[in-house]
Formats: structure tokens, C-alpha cells, sequence
């Protein structure tokens, strides 16, 4: 008898409890995504996806969104776009996710930009670029700084233009990001009356750039706009650096993709002094926001642990940021409806790690905040030197801009 | 008496499955089990596409990725030239696939074995940089396609892909059921076991090798069309992915490939183990999983799953009891 009372106890305790705990605790706020974790886009994919982590874990310590806990579910699409429509039927009609964030880079995105508009669903965009131009859907929004499509190589051959730049060479690598700066820049010439003396494509994973790089400087170009691949990137650097480019040219670079990242960075060293190229976050004093510190602390000790860059500048702190956007639209609608958040994202602008972000109407950034940056004295074989201010002085945009650009290019690579 | 009552169950398998697909469109409301099912389906119409040639004829082909990218581009191509529509991107592609089949059929006059595996890895990389390379359709950066509305009695353009995409599979299958039991499969086996005895004793060899290749491009490009409207987006790099060539092998392997039903079987199972493997593990982990399974069917069973059911159901395959 005395048994049954203890057990019968135990079970209405137990009941009691757990009635107690489905109050306290409510279901939490799924948010659903695809990211490259193997293939080829992977190296970015696990950056951008540490940063969003990293959101997730201090958006969780402060409480949650609506006090509710923040989980993410996250699947590998292999860095390809046959992958992608797949998973995101999934996270949408199985799991039931609540938001949605958009995979790292164009090629994964594009195939679900149809999905999410003919569903009605706000996507928050990772960097890809101009995937929206064709769909128009009014409920995407790019974390990525581009801006306008035309803007990236119009910084450019602003910066060229200034110190005296005239003919124009194109050296881009036969790939969807490359041919699409490619594209734009050769517009942007074109309306400013810059001849586009020498425009050659090669075929991705080219090695050796001996021969182009000869046949580019016998054309006498004082403007090198190279859009290039990371293998290709380093390999053009070498060339460059045996052959020499000519005195002629006054500004090198502009899109090579892969001299963002610490490896191809400590790998190629003083090869990359005096190349202008792009980036998004640098250690430079303009580009410290509310709360950038920070989450650097928290990336470099993490980054170790998860064998992601060291550096993380170029994804990680814009993923942390899509996150901060979630937050204060969230915050500030004091719901999940989509079209509520969408509609709060479109009309404020938002403080973020990264800066300020408003957007247009077509969900990319109102003005571009795409940096142009030129090496200075960087050494071979020193991964920490990228850590302070100075070995990347940025030239664009003007209110971020920390240095002014050293030209002709054989002078400045010294 | 026998062949009769296998041909009556067969197509009523067939009735069975493509009434069973088509109700499944209009009565299941989420799209996942759609948008997993096409791909699951897709794999089945490429492996056994694939053994047509690679399994009956024993002609290792390893350019499933080219025909399948031609698939993908005619359809583009068309698509955005007139506004085709899917039957019409289907059944051009087809006819592409073959014209590129016979070019492949005639490779096999001088090359064999490893040499002609190569060839067709070069054949790949060759159209891959031409489609690189044509702006009309988008060139390296891709193009994003705008599905037309879709036709009744389907209500998304997914349910109406998966639909078709069925209707190539049985097609696929009714050819190469086809095939094998015909004279054709056995000229085809017996070149396989020795072509220079094959040729010898009166067998068409090289007829047979060049209808075999045509029917197999015709089909895989045929299952590539689709695609296009699939993705609603298109770019060499996915278009002419190695993982079709690989999985296409893989999955003919896997089931076996002396008998239809072995690249049906292979496929399903290492289709949906891909798919659900996307879903739930989602790491390299998936990418060593499939790995050890094709070194385990290898090492374990050389036949495929095939050949590991035989001796109980006695499938009539390979020609040997």
C-alpha cells in the first residue's frame, strides 16, 4: 500500500512537472537552409555557416526570438544546384521551418528563387549575386554588400580612371561569377568610352598563365580588370610576377576571387602587393561596428574547432548580420509573419556588424558597400600579418576609405 | 506460353505503377515526396539508359553526363528560342541524343575497353565547353528559366515533372526490357563475351553497336530535358556534373547489370539512400557512405543485387543458369 502511494506520487509529480515545462518552454523558432559543406564552395560555405551559428548561439544566451529558442536546420547541398529545390521542399513542407536563409553563392541559389516566390516566402540571400534581376521577387534580401549590378566595376574603373587609366584588358575565368563581372564591366567601358583592348577567357582550373599574361601585356592595357577563380587567381599572380606586366598599367585586379581567403593569402604573400581587388570586411578602423570585435573574439577561437578560414572576414561576419536583420524584424513585428518582416526589411535600415544595410526594391543593397582594397607590404608565410590594419588599405567606397591607391602597379608591388 | 504470361504481368506492373504515380499527384499535398520521387526516378531512367549499352554490350560508357547536359541544353535552348513545350524539349532532346549516340557508336569501330571510356570522359568535357562557350544560352554563368503555367489535371509544375518523368522511366524500361529478350540482346551479350567470335559466327557487330548507342543517348538525353524546367535554372558546371556518369555506373552496378530490373533496383536503392542521406546526415559522411557501399557490392556481390537473388527467383539473365 505504501508502495502504490510513493508510485502513485512520483507519477503525479512527474505529470506535474512536465505540464510545467511544455508552459515554460515553448517550440522553437526553426530557420532553414542548404550550405555548401562539401564541393566545391564548401572552404566558404562552413565560414558563413560558423557565423550564422555564432548568431544563433548569442541571439539564444539573450533569450531567444519572441523568447523563443532559435534552432537551425542545416543540409549539405554539395555545392550544386540539382540539390537545392529538393531540401528546400523539404525544410518547407516537411519540417515546417519558420524562416528560410538562402544557400552560400549563385549556382545553389537560383534553382529555389522560383520556389520561395511562388510560395510567398522571404528569403534572406548569401551572397549571391543578381539572382533576383530575372524573378523579381519582392521578399529576397542579399546580406552581400554588392549593391547595384553595374557598381562593382564602376568603383574600379573609377579608381583606374583617376590615376590616369585609359585601355582597358579582361582576363576572366569561363564561370558563372567571373563572366558575370566580366559582363558589367565591359558595359561600364563601354559608356565610358574606355577601349577594351584585350579580352580573353580562359577555361576553369588553367594553371599556367605564361602565355596569356605575354599576349596581355603586348597589348599595352593601362587597366587590368582580371575576374578569376582561386586556383586561377594564384596562378595569374605568378605570371604576373615572373613576366612582369609593364609599366603602362596603372591598376591591377578587381575581381579575383580567392585573395579573400587566409589560405591563398598566406600561400601566395608578397606576390599580392599592389593588387586592387574586392573584399567585404577588412581590419581596417572604418570597418569596426557595434559588436565586430566581438564576434571576431568568438570566430577566431571557433574557427580552430571547426576548421573553417582563420580569418573568416569575408563571409562569416555577413552571416552573423542576416541573422541581426532576423532579429530587429522579428523584434520589431513582433511576429513571424513573413510579409511583416519582409515589409520591415525593405523599408528601414538596419545596424549590423557589418555597417548600416538598406535595400531597393530588388532586395540588393541600396548602395553598393563593396570594398576595393589594395596589398601593402605583406610578407610571404604569415597568416597573423592579415590581421592588422594597413597590409589591405581600402580605396572604395569613399566613406570607409583608409588609403589612397599607389600607382603604376609595377611601383606599388614594391 | 511462358514469355506470354511474363509480357501480360509486366505491362500490368507498368499499368499499375504509372496509375499509382498519377494518383499520388493529385491526392499528396506536400511537394517534398515530388521533388525527392523526380530525382529518385530520373536516376532510374539514366541507369538503365546506361546498361543498355554498358551492361549488354559491355561498352563502359562514362559520358552519361554529356548526354544528360545536351538533354538539359536542347531544352534550354528551344525553350527560350520558341517557347516549346515539354513534349516538344523531350522529344528534340531525344532526337539530339541520338544523332550524338551514332557519333559515339561510331567511336566504338576503333576503340574498346579503358580507350573507349576515356573517349567518352573527353566527349564531355569537349560539348561542356562549347555550351561554356555559347552565349544564346547563357554560357558559364547560367541561365534562370520561367516555367510556363502548367497543364490540368496536375496543380504544380513539380507533381506534372514527376508524372513525366515516370512516363520515361517505363519507357526506358519497356526498351530495354525489350532489347534483352529480343534477337538484338543477344547479339549484343554475345559480343559483349567475345566480339571478335561474336563477329565470326555472323553477328552485326557494329550495327548492333551503333543502335545500342543511339537508343541509350537517345534515352539519356530524353531524361535530361526535364531538368531544365526542374531547376527553372541552368549552368554547365551542373548540367554535365560527373556525379550523373558516376551514379549511373554506380547504380548499374550495384543492381547488376545482366537483366533490366538490375538498374531499376540499383537505383532505387542507392537513389533514395542519396536522398535520404541529403536529409539526415548531410556531411562528407554521405559522400564515404555511398563509397563503401560500391566497395562492398564490388567485393561482396560482382552481380549486383541481381546476382545475389538469383539462385532463388532464377532470373533468365546473362544467358548462363
Amino acid at each position: 500500500m505504501k508502495r502504490r502511494t510513493f508510485l502513485g506520487g512520483a507519477m503525479a509529480v512527474a505529470v506535474v512537472g512536465q505540464g510545467s515545462r511544455a508552459l515554460a518552454q515553448q517550440p522553437p523558432i526553426k530557420i532553414g537552409m542548404s550550405m555548401p559543406q562539401t564541393g566545391g564552395l564548401a572552404g566558404g560555405g562552413k565560414a558563413s555557416l560558423l557565423g550564422i551559428e555564432i548568431w544563433r548561439d548569442d541571439i539564444n544566451a539573450k533569450g531567444g526570438l519572441l523568447g523563443r529558442k532559435v534552432e537551425l536546420v542545416v543540409y549539405d547541398d554539395k555545392s550544386s544546384a540539382s540539390e537545392t529545390p529538393a531540401i528546400y521542399a523539404k525544410l518547407v513542407d516537411v519540417d515546417k521551418v519558420d524562416l528560410l536563409f538562402a544557400p552560400y553563392a549563385t549556382v545553389p541559389t537560383a534553382p529555389i528563387m522560383p520556389f520561395v516566390k511562388q510560395r510567398g516566402l522571404l528569403l534572406m540571400g548569401n551572397f549571391s549575386f543578381q539572382v533576383n534581376s530575372k524573378v523579381g521577387h519582392d521578399m529576397w534580401f542579399n546580406n552581400a554588400p554588392w549593391g547595384p549590378a553595374d557598381s562593382w566595376a564602376a568603383s574600379f574603373l573609377d579608381l583606374a580612371q583617376k590615376a590616369g587609366g585609359k585601355s582597358m584588358a579582361l582576363l576572366t575565368a569561363d564561370q558563372e561569377f567571373a563572366q558575370n563581372l566580366a559582363l558589367t564591366a565591359r558595359d561600364v567601358a563601354k559608356k565610358r568610352n574606355i577601349p577594351v583592348v584585350f579580352d580573353q577567357s580562359y577555361p576553369p582550373n588553367t594553371v599556367e598563365f605564361a602565355s596569356i599574361i605575354r599576349a596581355l601585356k603586348a597589348a599595352k592595357p593601362d587597366i587590368v580588370y582580371v575576374a578569376s577563380y582561386p586556383p586561377d587567381s594564384a596562378g595569374i599572380l605568378r605570371a604576373v610576377n615572373e613576366i612582369g606586366i609593364g609599366d603602362d598599367v596603372k591598376i591591377f585586379g578587381g575581381g579575383m576571387v580567392g585573395l579573400q581567403f587566409a589560405a591563398v593569402m598566406s600561400n601566395l604573400g608578397s606576390l599580392l602587393n599592389g593588387v586592387v581587388n574586392y573584399n567585404t570586411w577588412l581590419p581596417e578602423s572604418s570597418m569596426y561596428f557595434d559588436g565586430t570585435k566581438a564576434f571576431f573574439d568568438t570566430y577566431t577561437k571557433r574557427a580552430i574547432e571547426a576548421k573553417v578560414d582563420p580569418l573568416g572576414y569575408y563571409l562569416a561576419p555577413f552571416g552573423y548580420a542576416m541573422g541581426q536583420m532576423i532579429d530587429a524584424a522579428v523584434g520589431a513585428t513582433k511576429s513571424l509573419d513573413q510579409k511583416g518582416i519582409a515589409k520591415y526589411l525593405r523599408d528601414n535600415e538596419h545596424k549590423t556588424i557589418v555597417g548600416p544595410i538598406a535595400f531597393s526594391a530588388d532586395g540588393e543593397r541600396k548602395e553598393t558597400a563593396t570594398l576595393q582594397a589594395q596589398f601593402r607590404g605583406v610578407k610571404d608565410k604569415d597568416i597573423e600579418q592579415f590581421r592588422s590594419s594597413g597590409k589591405q588599405v581600402i580605396l572604395f567606397p569613399e566613406k570607409l576609405k583608409t588609403g589612397s591607391l599607389i600607382s603604376p602597379f609595377e611601383a606599388a608591388r614594391k | 506460353m511462358m514469355k506470354h504470361r511474363n509480357s501480360i504481368a509486366f505491362w500490368a506492373g507498368v499499368a499499375i505503377f504509372l496509375v499509382a504515380v498519377l494518383s499520388m499527384t493529385q491526392i499528396v499535398r506536400n511537394e517534398y515526396p515530388f521533388f525527392a520521387g523526380y530525382v529518385i526516378l530520373q536516376f532510374i531512367a539514366l541507369a538503365v539508359a546506361w546498361s543498355i549499352l554498358g551492361g549488354y554490350a559491355g561498352y563502359v560508357n562514362f559520358g552519361t553526363n554529356a548526354f544528360f547536359g545536351v538533354g538539359v541544353y536542347t531544352a534550354v535552348a528551344l525553350f527560350k528560342a520558341t517557347g516549346a513545350p515539354l513534349v516538344v524539349q523531350i522529344a528534340a532532346a531525344a532526337v539530339i541524343g541520338m544523332l550524338l549516340g551514332f557519333g559515339v557508336g561510331l567511336l566504338t569501330l576503333r576503340m574498346r575497353g579503358i580507350f573507349f571510356s576515356i573517349a567518352t570522359i573527353a566527349l564531355a568535357i569537349i560539348i561542356e565547353t562549347f555550351v561554356m562557350n555559347w552565349r544564346f544560352v547563357g554560357g558559364a554563368a547560367g541561365i534562370q528559366l520561367q516555367r510556363p503555367p502548367v497543364t490540368a489535371p496536375f496543380d504544380s509544375y513539380v507533381k506534372m515533372l514527376f508524372f513525366v518523368q515516370a512516363i520515361l522511366v517505363v519507357i526506358a524500361v519497356g526498351i530495354a526490357r525489350y532489347i534483352q529478350n529480343s534477337r538484338m540482346g543477344r547479339g549484343l551479350q554475345a559480343l559483349r563475351d567475345d566480339e571478335l567470335a561474336a563477329e565470326c559466327t555472323g553477328v552485326p557487330t557494329l550495327k548492333l553497336k551503333l543502335v545500342a548507342c543511339m537508343i541509350s543517348g537517345a534515352l539519356m538525353s530524353a531524361v535530361g530535358a526535364p531538368a531544365a524546367m526542374y531547376l527553372q535554372y541552368a549552368d554547365p558546371s551542373s548540367a554535365f556534373n560527373l556525379t550523373y556518369s558516376v551514379s549511373a555506373l554506380a547504380m548499374s552496378l550495384i543492381g547488376g547489370t545482366a537483366h533490366w530490373i538490375g538498374p531499376v533496383l540499383g537505383a532505387i536503392l542507392l537513389g533514395s539512400t542519396q536522398q535520404f542521406l541529403a536529409v539526415t546526415i548531410s556531411s562528407e559522411i554521405n559522400v564515404l557512405v555511398l563509397g563503401i557501399m560500391l566497395v562492398l557490392f564490388v567485393v561482396g556481390a560482382p552481380k549486383g543485387i541481381i546476382g545475389l537473388l538469383r539462385p532463388r527467383y532464377r532470373l533468365r539473365a546473362g544467358g548462363k543458369p
